[in-house]
């Protein structure tokens, strides 16, 4: 269970996020969206201990991430490509995030197996450093490194963004595939909202920094959704 | 048209992320330019005169031409490392109405003022007085003038290739290498070559219409070479090597130490930066000798500062910057499943490692020089590993330039790994341990003050863990800055 408590971050006098009241239940699909600006990246980086808000708590299941390191043993994420390290091979950058994660190698190869579809033929094996792959295939690398070790929550800020029509499909079916065992629990953002809906069980709309929607997914909810971007 | 770059330039620096640094830097740099710009002419006008009379030199003037070939290959040396390419950032300008041409000639005609051109014309003019109040013609001299400022030229413009072709850098390193190998076993001297050249244009000064065509040929073969390289898949592309994939797991034994001891270890073969960093601190390594052999000059306590210095280059070149080598990904550093003692023990550890490495390489080094030196290197290499490298963690939780590692500038200077700021931060540093080395060596012996360094070190070393909690608050409150400076990379 994640908790967001009366949740503020102020930049002097603007507000980008404020978030009285937010609880996401163990393995629920999470989505959010929101145009640019809305507060997505800001929320999730609260979530993540890397931005500290100006009011309110975190709690990532019972841990309060303001005080306590312990969620790092059970959350993972990928935001951009700060979650890279471009001088690494990407089996190295796999197995440095095993190893941290408590993998051994042919564990993590044993992982990285199931996504030779996902990542084809373009990632393992090559002779490239993750500085010199494509936009698309860093964001596989880092997608996939998310998933490694079981984690409990794990949280993805735009994945779908960069990736090819393929790609996109085959990471939509990844996800829906880990949200079945609900035991993980999984939080998406994207500017696409048919991705988002096709992906997650409820979806939040910010804007401003506050939550105007808070929807269970129904096949209403795609129209719904294009009707309040409109405007 | 040239004013338009010349804003641009403006523009780039005065709204660049770090212009406080930036402007320090700058003042420094103005600071040693004019330095320069005062004792280069005095030089030029002393030259002559400590030739012949402290040096005993027959015929300065042919002494000069005989050693204007090392010069020139010294300076070719000194403009690789030091000299900065003027880079305007060409790929936005592309699309614009600005013809490749000119985006070309504004690079290479702002390079003719740079400070490495015009400190020849610093000292040649003085020089050149000088020679002709000693008898030489004035009209023999400006040819000769005009061809030593040809060959620097010539230089300079080597150096926009040089930057870009590493096999030819190999290659005239080897020649130079091997041209004063050639001389100082009698083999073959170059210099008698050197002479009978640079002195041609002395006594038939139209030659120098011949370096000169050398230099208009190189100038333009320089254009060619850069107007045909401004295509993002040709000069603007960014450098890829294949990759290789290495495993460390030899270091498995360190625990999880060792899981961020290969990273860094991959970082240092990887990337550009942090090699040319490392080697940066090798230098370090020889820096006692400058103090030995002054000693006379500036006391014993001087010579222990040479000997601790020496220990700490990668303390002081790498460790400075740490946590920023790890500036691209410390999001990542942050959420992973590691807490934030564990990195920045692993982090102590490498910079241990490399200050233990320099200390043995130092009292292997300066082993000649009689056990005091050893003494003296050891004992600086403790105080280092035991206090320095904490101070050094320390101070990095409040330095938050990032780094980008992917730059493949070269070795010195601002944007580059020698950084004037490390320096300026490490000097207090040395303080300390000159004052216990001064007290010991005043009351007992230069050995006792070795002791009292060495005793501190160790004392800090087992102090780890208590410093390490001092260390780590820091770490922790600094970290949301920390972040929010890196992302704006």
């Amino acid at each position: 269970m994640i908790i967001l408590k009366n949740i503020t971050k102020k930049y002097s006098k603007q507000t980008v996020l404020d978030i009285t009241d937010l609880s996401i239940p163990v393995g629920q699909t999470f989505g959010l969206v929101g145009n640019n600006g809305a507060g997505k990246t800001t929320m999730f980086s609260c979530l993540l201990d890397l931005i500290k808000p100006s009011t309110g708590t975190v709690l990532n299941n019972d841990v309060e991430v303001l005080k306590s390191e312990k969620w790092k043993s059970f959350t993972s994420a990928f935001l951009d490509d700060t979650f890279l390290i471009g001088y690494l091979m990407p089996e190295e950058y796999f197995y440095f995030i095993g190893e941290l994660r408590g993998l051994k190698q042919k564990e993590v190869d044993e992982f990285l197996n199931k996504f030779e579809d996902f990542f084809h033929g373009e990632i393992l094996g090559g002779k490239k450093y993750l500085r010199d792959l494509s936009k698309g295939n860093q964001k596989k690398v880092g997608v996939v490194a998310a998933l490694l070790g079981e984690p409990k929550v794990v949280i993805l800020d735009e994945p779908f963004a960069n990736l090819d029509p393929s790609t996109q499909i085959r990471l939509k079916q990844i996800l829906k595939d880990l949200s079945k065992n609900k035991e993980t629990t999984i939080l998406v953002s994207s500017h696409d909202i048919q991705d988002v809906t096709e992906v997650c069980e409820r979806i939040v709309l910010l804007e401003k920094g506050k939550i105007i929607k808070d929807i269970e997914t129904n096949p209403k909810t795609l129209k719904e959704l294009e009707a309040y971007f409109k405007g | 048209m040239f004013f338009t770059f010349i804003k641009l330039n403006w523009k780039s620096f005065f709204r660049g992320r770090s212009v406080g640094s930036n402007i320090i830097t700058k003042i420094f740099k103005w600071f040693w330019l004019l330095y320069f710009a005062f004792i280069t002419p005095l030089l030029g006008i002393i030259t002559y005169k400590v030739l012949k009379e402290d040096l005993g030199v027959e015929d300065p003037f042919s002494y000069l031409n005989k050693n204007l070939i090392y010069v020139f290959a010294y300076w070719i040396v000194i403009r690789y490392f030091i000299q900065p390419i003027p880079v305007v950032s060409i790929k936005p300008l592309l699309l614009t109405p600005i013809s490749k041409s000119k985006i070309v000639r504004y690079s290479l005609g702002k390079s003719v003022f740079s400070f490495f051109n015009l400190i020849a014309f610093f000292y040649l003019i003085p020089l050149t007085f000088v020679l002709i109040d000693e008898g030489y013609q004035a009209y023999q001299l400006l040819g000769w003038n005009l061809t030593i400022i040809a060959f620097v030229y010539i230089t300079n413009y080597l150096n926009f290739i040089l930057n870009n072709n590493d096999k030819l850098l190999y290659s005239i390193g080897l020649t130079l290498g091997g041209i004063k190998i050639f001389e100082y076993y009698s083999i073959f001297d170059f210099t008698i070559y050197s002479e009978a050249f640079f002195y041609l244009f002395y006594s038939n000064p139209i030659f120098t219409v011949i370096p000169w065509a050398f230099l208009i040929w190189t100038y333009f073969y320089v254009f060619k070479y850069f107007k045909n390289g401004l295509y993002i898949d040709l000069g603007l592309k960014k450098k890829t090597k294949e990759a290789k994939s290495e495993d460390f797991s030899w270091l498995n034994r360190f625990g999880k130490t060792a899981i961020f001891l290969k990273n860094d270890l991959r970082l240092i073969k990887r990337s550009k930066r942090a090699r040319s960093t490392v080697f940066a601190g090798i230098f370090f390594l020889f820096y006692g000798f400058i103090f030995y052999f002054q000693e006379d000059i500036w006391g014993d306590f001087m010579t222990f500062f040479g000997y601790l210095f020496a220990t700490g280059g990668f303390l002081f070149m790498f460790g400075s910057f740490v946590p920023s080598w790890d500036s691209q990904y410390y999001s990542l550093m942050m959420c992973q499943n590691i807490e934030y003692k564990e990195y920045i023990k692993s982090k102590w550890s490498l910079v241990v490692i490399g200050t233990a490495i320099s200390t043995l390489l130092a009292c292997f080094i300066y082993s000649f020089l009689g056990l005091d030196a050893v003494f003296a290197v050891l004992a600086g290499g403790l105080y280092n590993m035991g206090i320095n490298g904490y101070l050094t963690l320390w101070a990095g939780a409040f330095t938050k330039t990032p780094i980008d590692l992917d730059s493949s500038k070269n070795a010195f200077g601002d944007t580059k790994a020698f950084n004037m700021k490390t320096l300026l931060i490490s000097l207090p540093q040395m303080a300390l341990p000159i004052v216990l080395f001064s007290i010991g060596n005043y009351y007992y012996s230069s050995l006792i003050g070795c002791l009292i360094v060495g005793i501190v070190g160790v004392l800090g070393i087992l102090l780890k863990e208590q410093v390490f909690n001092l260390i780590i608050k820091a770490y922790k409150t600094e970290k949301y800055s920390t972040l929010k400076a890196y992302n704006k990379n």
